[in-house]
């Protein structure tokens, strides 16, 4: 579904990411695991196109390259960013009508933020609230609920886990187990190789911008030392 | 049309204001003076300028100074195209382009003015749209000051600080005051709006919109040009009510005034913009009454010049230092009400 071929980032004269490929089945889930620094983001923000790369992206059997963020979006990429960047001045409700912003069919968008509220029930008692007083996993809740607002056919995950207490990472890895299980294709980056590992059918091991392993989650479980290193075994 | 809950409570707040500004309009016309007539006019006028600039600055968050240049030329661009030939024969005598030769209906010539400051504004905004933060505000400057050369310079069409007479006064009070219940539906609907909510989240977090596919140029653009013609609007009620305009009320002056107002209600909100405008339009009046030296209970106080900019400066800086946000801050009227209610 989704297939990348030699993507190099840069940022200014700093290049990020020295061509890398790798490719998302549809249905499937699989992570780009990677110490801080391995270029995990920029690559994501290269796939939404937030930031200029070469390469080539196809996703859904087009070339998605050299279009904009919106029709990326509008082709059924969505993201949910690093350090979940919800605007914590709009209400949480705000939040969810602007992740359906590319999107035009107004009765199924808000049928849409309906499900997610009622999903979400601490977000719907909060619909009202600035979504800036939500504890650090009702906003991680609210920016996958957000992303899922385009109805993705990928929907694109950076570092969920990050910034949170051990036990709401477990249920925000729940959330994606349903998700996955709900058929939505998944590209999850994260640090925390070990949660992600466990629900990913294929993982991708990035250092320094550059892929150094892949594989199942048993073939790639611990191959190398920087494996041990992110799964914390060594 | 379906409106969701917060469109329905923008509803709710926008019919709140909208009776405060009919039941000062209904007293003032009933029991006011002649000069407190004029007085509340202008206020109005104000109000309408401190609602398409909160439509700007209150949803992208960016700092517009040229927002009294974009009124100017809808008042002038109006007074030009419906004043009588027979008084421009007199007044303009050496208009280029047969600008002294025709005139318009009072509708016409207000469609013309708006749809003349739109598309300048289109051609400005295709350069604001390119900025961020402090260039927004330096650019705007120099748009401010390069309208207000021309109003100065161009004798022939403008008459400088002279003034433009003969535009015939065809607005009272009461078109004023059902202009304005109109713009804080419009502004207030446009930022309960889709638009509205995509321009509040790019001031928020520019990188993460775009993110969610948010295409930000565009959405400052139209907010850019909505709001230069509600100030077309307010520019041609100015003058079709005073029926003599200037260049001088289009400076400065005005563009410290109406920014004083909406920092001091809080620019995020409408209901700050509607807040700021009436204080200051009525704490400015007693200001200019302190000006003069009165009698005070049994003091008489020294005439004190300059009070009113001392006053609308000191304004500035204390909102800004102790209360950025404005006295509303994030708040809207319906907020404050619905909540005392529960």
């Amino acid at each position: 579904m989704l297939n990348v071929e030699n993507l190099i980032v840069s940022h200014g004269p700093i290049e990020a990411v020295h061509g890398i490929s790798f490719a998302v089945d549809k249905g499937r889930c699989v992570s780009l695991l990677g110490p801080n620094g391995a270029g995990k983001t920029s690559t994501i923000s290269a796939l939404m196109g937030v930031v200029k790369s070469s390469g080539r992206i196809t996703f859904d059997g087009a070339d998605v390259s050299s279009l904009p963020v919106e029709a990326r979006v509008q082709a059924g990429m969505s993201v949910a960013p690093e350090g979940r960047r919800i605007f914590s001045n709009l209400s949480v409700e705000e939040n969810l009508v602007l992740g359906g912003a590319t999107r035009s069919d107004r009765t199924a968008k808000d049928a849409d933020i309906a499900h997610w509220l009622e999903t979400f029930p601490i977000l719907g008692e909060r619909r009202d609230q600035p979504a800036g007083t939500l504890s650090g996993g009702e906003q991680q809740m609210l920016a996958i609920s957000r992303a899922l607002m385009t109805r993705p056919k990928i929907l694109l995950l950076d570092e969920p886990s990050l910034g949170l207490a051990p036990k709401i990472v477990s249920q925000i890895f729940q959330m994606i187990e349903r998700l996955k299980a709900q058929g939505i294709t998944i590209l999850l980056v994260e640090q925390n190789a070990t949660q992600a590992l466990r629900l990913s059918d294929y993982a991708y091991l990035l250092n320094n911008g550059r892929i150094v392993a892949e594989g199942t989650k048993e073939t790639l479980g611990q191959s190398s030392a920087l494996m041990a290193e992110l799964t914390g075994i060594a | 049309m379906i409106l969701n809950p917060s469109q329905k409570r923008g509803l709710v707040g926008a019919a709140i204001l909208a009776a405060v500004l009919i039941t000062i309009g209904l007293v003032v016309t009933y029991f006011g003076s002649r000069y407190q007539l004029r007085l509340v006019y202008s206020a109005y006028v104000n109000l309408l300028v401190v609602l398409a600039m909160q439509v700007f600055m209150g949803n992208a968050r960016l700092t517009n100074l040229s927002h009294s240049a974009f009124m100017g030329i809808g008042a002038y661009v109006a007074a030009i195209c419906v004043t009588p030939v027979t008084v421009k024969s007199i007044s303009l005598p050496d208009a280029p382009w047969g600008l002294n030769a025709f005139s318009l209906d009072p509708v016409s010539s207000a469609l013309l003015a708006i749809a003349i400051t739109a598309v300048l504004a289109l051609i400005v905004g295709l350069f604001v749209v390119r900025l961020t933060g402090s260039g927004v505000t330096i650019f705007s400057l120099a748009v401010l000051v390069i309208v207000h050369s021309v109003f100065l310079y161009r004798t022939d069409i403008f008459k400088g600080n002279q003034a433009f007479f003969g535009i015939p006064q065809v607005f009272s009070l009461t078109s004023i005051v059902i202009l304005s219940v109109f713009v804080v539906f419009i502004v207030r609907l446009f930022r309960e709006s889709r638009w509205g909510i995509q321009l509040r989240a790019c001031a928020d977090d520019e990188v993460g919109a775009a993110a969610m596919g948010v295409n930000i140029r565009r959405l400052r653009l139209i907010a850019w040009v909505l709001s230069a013609i509600l100030l077309a609007v307010a520019g041609i009620a100015y003058a079709y009510f005073l029926g003599t305009i200037s260049a001088r009320p289009f400076y400065f002056n005005h563009v410290f005034l109406t920014l004083a107002m909406l920092i001091l209600g809080g620019m995020r909100t409408v209901t700050g913009a509607v807040l700021g405008t009436l204080l200051i339009s009525f704490g400015l009046e007693c200001v200019r009454w302190l000006e003069t030296g009165p009698v005070l209970l049994g003091i008489d106080l020294p005439e004190v010049l300059g009070l009113s900019g001392i006053a609308l400066g000191t304004v500035i800086v204390l909102t800004m230092a102790l209360r950025p946000g404005g006295i509303m801050g994030d708040q809207e009227i319906e907020d404050l009400v619905l909540k005392k209610q529960e």
